[in-house]
Parts: C-alpha cells; structure tokens; sequence
C-alpha cells in the first residue's frame, strides 16, 4: 500500500518537473528572516512569547512544531507582521516586516480563495495588484504556476467547485506566483487526507528546489517536519517560547519512499518526539501551570 | 425514475381570480366589482393620462427617499461592520427605530415638512435605512477575514483591498439591501400617501375609498402589487442570481 503511493507520486511528480524547470528559471535568491528578542501577549501579564530569538539562513526549509495552542499562528502572524511584537523586533532581509511586502508569501491554514474569482484569476491576484505585467502576460503566468501544482485544468472553475486539497493547491499557486523570498506555511496540508498530504509534501519539496525560496513551515506531524525540513525547532508552551532546534542531516533530494525508510529517519522523528513530551510535561508541573493563571 | 414535480405555481392567480369572480356575482358590483370593471376603470385612467401621472409621482418619491436611504445605509452599515466602536453605538438606536412602524412617522413629518414630496420622502427614507443598513451591517461583519488577509499578502494596498476584496464579497449582501429597502420604502409609500398626498397611487387608493369608488380602489392595489412584483422579480432576483454560483458551498 504504501508503496503503490509513492511510486504513484514520484512517477506523477516527475513530468511537471522538467516543466518547472524549463519554466521557471528565475531562481530568486531566498530571504534571511530575523526576530531578535521578540516578546508578545495578546493580554497584559500572560504573554506568549518571551525573548524568542530565531533566525533562517536564506533559501533554508525550517519546520516549525509544537502542541496545538502553544502560538505557532501567533509567531507567523508575528512573522508575517499582522502582529506587533511588544518586544525586540522581526526583520526579513534586515528590513522592519510588513504583510504587503513582496518578499512575502503566506499560505493559511485555510485555503481562503476569494470564492467570486475563478482558480486561474486567484493565482493572477497578486499579480493584478502589482500590475507590473500587462493582463495577458499576467494570465499566461498564472496558469504557468497552476500548471506547477498540477491544477491548469480546472482554471476556469469556482474555488467552490473543487476538493479541499485541490483549495490548498491553488492557495499555493497564488503565492508562489509573486515569486516570494521568504515563503510563511501555516499547517497547511492539515485538512487534507494523508495521501494526498504526502503526494503535496513531495510536490513543496520539487518547487522548493527548482524556486529556492527560504520557507517557515508549521505543523504538528513530526515525520513531516522531518520528511521536508533542514531544521525543526519545537515551540514550548507559552511563556516559555523556543524549546529546542534540531538539524534533520538527511540526504537531498528526498524521497517519499527511500527517506522514511534511512536509519536517521526514525531517530530523528524520536528525538522530537522527546522534545515534545519534554515540552508537554514541563506545561504540566503545577510551578509554571500556577504562575500563569494567578497573572491574570 | 423520478418525474420533475409538477409545480402549481401557475395556477395561484387564476384561483384568486375565479373565487374574486365567484364572491363578486353574490354582491352588489359598487361593494365588489368583476375584474372586467376594474379593467373598464383602468382604461378610463389610462385613456384621460391620470394613470400615468399617479403612478408617476409615486416612484418619483420611492425614487427619492429610496435612494437617500441607501445612502445613508450604506454609510452606517459599513461603519458598523468595520468599527465595533460605532456598531456598539448604533446597534440600540437602530433596534429602537426598527421597532417603531414608519407610518407613525407619517403626522410629524406632515407637521414638520407640510404636505407634499418631502415629507413622504422622509416617511419612505426612515422605512428603508434600518432594515437595509442592518443588512449591509451584517454582510460587512460576514466578510471573511482570511480573505481579507490573504489579499494583504499578496499585495493589496489599502484601496485595492476596498476595490477588489470588500467590493466583491459586499455585492451579494448589498443586494439583498436593496431588495428589503425597495419593499420596506414601497409599502411605507403607499402608506403615507394616502394619509396625505394630493396624488400618487396610495391617494388614488384613498380617495376611491372615500367616494366609493370600489373599482378604482382595486385599481390602485392591483397598481401597487404589480410595480412591486416587477421590482423583485425583474430586477433584484436577476441581479442576485448572478451570485447563486460562488455563493453556494
Ligand atoms: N486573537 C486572539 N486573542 C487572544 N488570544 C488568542 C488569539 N489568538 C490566539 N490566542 C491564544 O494564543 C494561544 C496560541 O494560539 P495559536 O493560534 O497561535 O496556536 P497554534 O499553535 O497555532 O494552535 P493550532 O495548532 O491549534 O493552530 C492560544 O492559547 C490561544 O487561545
Ligand atoms: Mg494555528
């Protein structure tokens, strides 16, 4: 069973390949992204996140996982500068982050198509905005990435028409288009079924390479994190912020089958699993479970 | 194998028709004419131009209120959807007018403004602006913020997300508005003008009534039935179907 799905995806992932890389050769240089002693609450006395400091080589894939709850959405959101920290600061390229920046791309938990656009003119969004290319050149560009995520030929579909996998797919479409430096991923292969979360697992990691973005992507699922990841930091609960970072040293390119099967694969899945369990009781020893709630 | 339901949609009217006729033959037509007497009746009107002025004045005074309520509800409803400040702020105000029929209004502004086209526009307009600025209200607050979001990353300054994002997601809602508004502002009209207009379709109603004049008391309501049913159904159930497509799940 297993089997049959990755040969399935690797034989499906090869033919869009060699297009993407016919197609996209404008391999943008990947954007380095700093927070530096960043703190943040959304009350008064019970923050989040307390001198968290990280940062990502440019063009790194860098996993992100923690206990749902522990403000994984609040650091994109800080990342993404949706939200202020009220300390330190959030830098992309050394630059003070804003959500309209270019460099930016952003795919959320939730699709969030715009349901009145066709698939194909949701990818041109971004596009259209920056009205740097005139609209047929736009067009053209659009289906040239929906094509990349396999999707060209339901262009002219509703977003209602079509699955939640196939949502996700043209969400990222949308923001692969701008062609981003920095790439934010919030969970989002969560919703979808794990055959088709592998096959998009195998499918990020192919325009990863051929793209070169630098990309911060979330998720509670260790073996993901670890299948797509050259580093996975792990969240602690709030107030504690960054727990720990561990270096996943597995060979490139992956594999859907042959990388979950390298010795490294399993170990490094339990080193994080470790981590988490270390993070789930350290939240459970009544010293710091009291100090947070008599804050308030 | 399924049969497509048969619907009766069609024969509701010619029903109403036969019992009106039926009731009519037991009564004396000056109480209750046969619809070829209100026919008669419309043609006389028709004939002398007094149709047309009727009906005319009165859209000229929906036309009016109407559209200033849109304004105004377009103003309030997306203030309070955008600012939960203002939505705090508004939110009694609006419940307490909704409460209040707007024909009550009807005598003050008789008072305030003397009879004519203002103040049954005024009648009309405080019909109209709550129930379309709740409406509109309510779509704003509807509008999802991942999508909103969404368009800020991928670029979308300030106006553009007015523009592209607010603009689209509101046409559904802002439709639906106008529809509520156009009835809610018609009925009131009628209302009003036959509490106090020197013509319009509610006066003719009225003074039909006063004179005895049953067929163009029917005339008048069937007047008033037909302009409203040719709102709804040519204008504003086409303009929403157009949206039926994404809207749907
Ligand atoms: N807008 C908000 N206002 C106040 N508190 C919030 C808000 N958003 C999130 N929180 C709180 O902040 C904490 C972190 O939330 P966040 O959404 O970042 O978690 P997460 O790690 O993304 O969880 P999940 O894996 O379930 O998506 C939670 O305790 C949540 O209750
Ligand atoms: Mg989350």
């Amino acid at each position: 069973m297993y089997y049959m799905l990755a040969s399935d995806t690797s034989a499906r992932a090869t033919e869009p390949f060699q297009f993407a890389r016919a197609a996209a050769p404008t391999t943008r240089r990947g954007a380095s992204f700093m927070v530096d002693g960043m703190g943040f609450g959304y009350r008064p006395g019970r923050d989040i996140f307390r001198n968290v400091t990280l940062k990502a080589r440019p063009g790194e894939f860098v996993a992100l996982l923690g206990p749902s709850g522990c403000g994984k959405t609040t650091l994109l959101n800080l990342l993404s500068g949706f939200l202020a920290p009220h300390a330190g600061t959030v830098t992309i390229d050394g630059r003070a982050v804003r959500p309209e920046m270019s460099e930016l791309g952003y795919v959320f938990q939730a699709p969030n198509l715009f349901p009145w656009l066709s698939v194909r003119e949701n990818v041109r969004f971004g596009l259209r905005m920056a009205g740097q290319l005139d609209p047929d050149e736009q067009r053209r560009k659009a289906l040239q990435y929906l094509d990349l995520v396999g999707l060209s030929d339901v262009a002219d579909e509703l977003p209602n028409r079509l699955s939640g996998g196939m949502q996700q797919r043209v969400a990222l479409a949308r923001a692969l288009v701008l062609e981003p430096s920095l790439l934010l991923m919030d969970e989002p292969f969560a919703a979808l079924d794990a055959i088709t979360r592998s096959a998009m697992n195998a499918e990020l990691l192919r325009l990863w390479s051929t793209l070169g973005q630098t990309i911060l992507f979330i998720t509670h699922d260790v073996e993901e994190a670890v299948f797509l990841a050259d580093r996975v930091l792990v969240l602690g609960f709030p107030p504690h912020g960054l727990d720990s970072e561990v270096t996943i040293d597995l060979p490139r390119p992956r594999d859907l089958r042959r990388t979950r099967v390298l010795p490294g694969f399993a170990e490094l899945c339990d080193t994080l699993l470790q981590r988490i369990a270390g993070v789930m009781q350290a939240r459970s020893t009544p010293a710091s479970f009291v100090e947070q709630e008599s804050v308030q | 194998m399924r049969m497509p339901k048969p619907s009766w949609g069609w024969a509701s009217l010619p029903a109403l028709l036969l019992v009106r006729c039926m009731a009519a033959s037991r009564v004396p037509p000056y109480v209750l004419p046969q619809p070829w007497d209100v026919a008669i009746e419309a043609l006389r009107w028709i004939r002398s131009g007094d149709l047309g002025r009727q009906v005319g004045a009165s859209l000229a005074r929906e036309a009016g209120g109407f559209a200033m309520a849109v304004l105004v509800a377009l103003a309030i409803g997306t203030a309070g959807g955008l600012s939960q400040r203002f939505r705090a702020f508004a939110s009694p105000l609006v419940s307490l007018f909704m409460a209040i029929p707007p024909i009550a209004w009807a005598p003050l502004c008789l008072i305030f403004f003397g009879l004519g086209y203002l103040a049954i526009a005024v009648v009309i307009f405080v019909a109209a602006v709550f129930p379309m600025a709740v409406t509109i209200q309510e779509g704003v607050l509807g509008i999802v913020a991942g999508q909103v979001r969404a368009a800020r990353t991928l670029g979308a300054s300030p106006v553009q997300l007015l523009r592209h994002v607010y603009l689209p997601a509101s046409l559904p809602f802002v439709t639906a508005a106008l529809r509520i508004g156009f009835s809610q502002a018609w009925r009131a009209l009628v209302a009003a003008e036959m509490i106090g207009a020197s013509q319009g379709i509610g006066w003719m109603v009225a003074m039909g009534g006063q004179v005895g004049n049953a067929s163009q008391v029917l005339l008048g309501i069937v007047l008033i039935g037909l302009i409203a049913w040719l709102a709804e159904s040519l204008v504003f159930r086409r303009v929403e179907r157009r949206y039926q497509a994404w809207r749907t799940p």
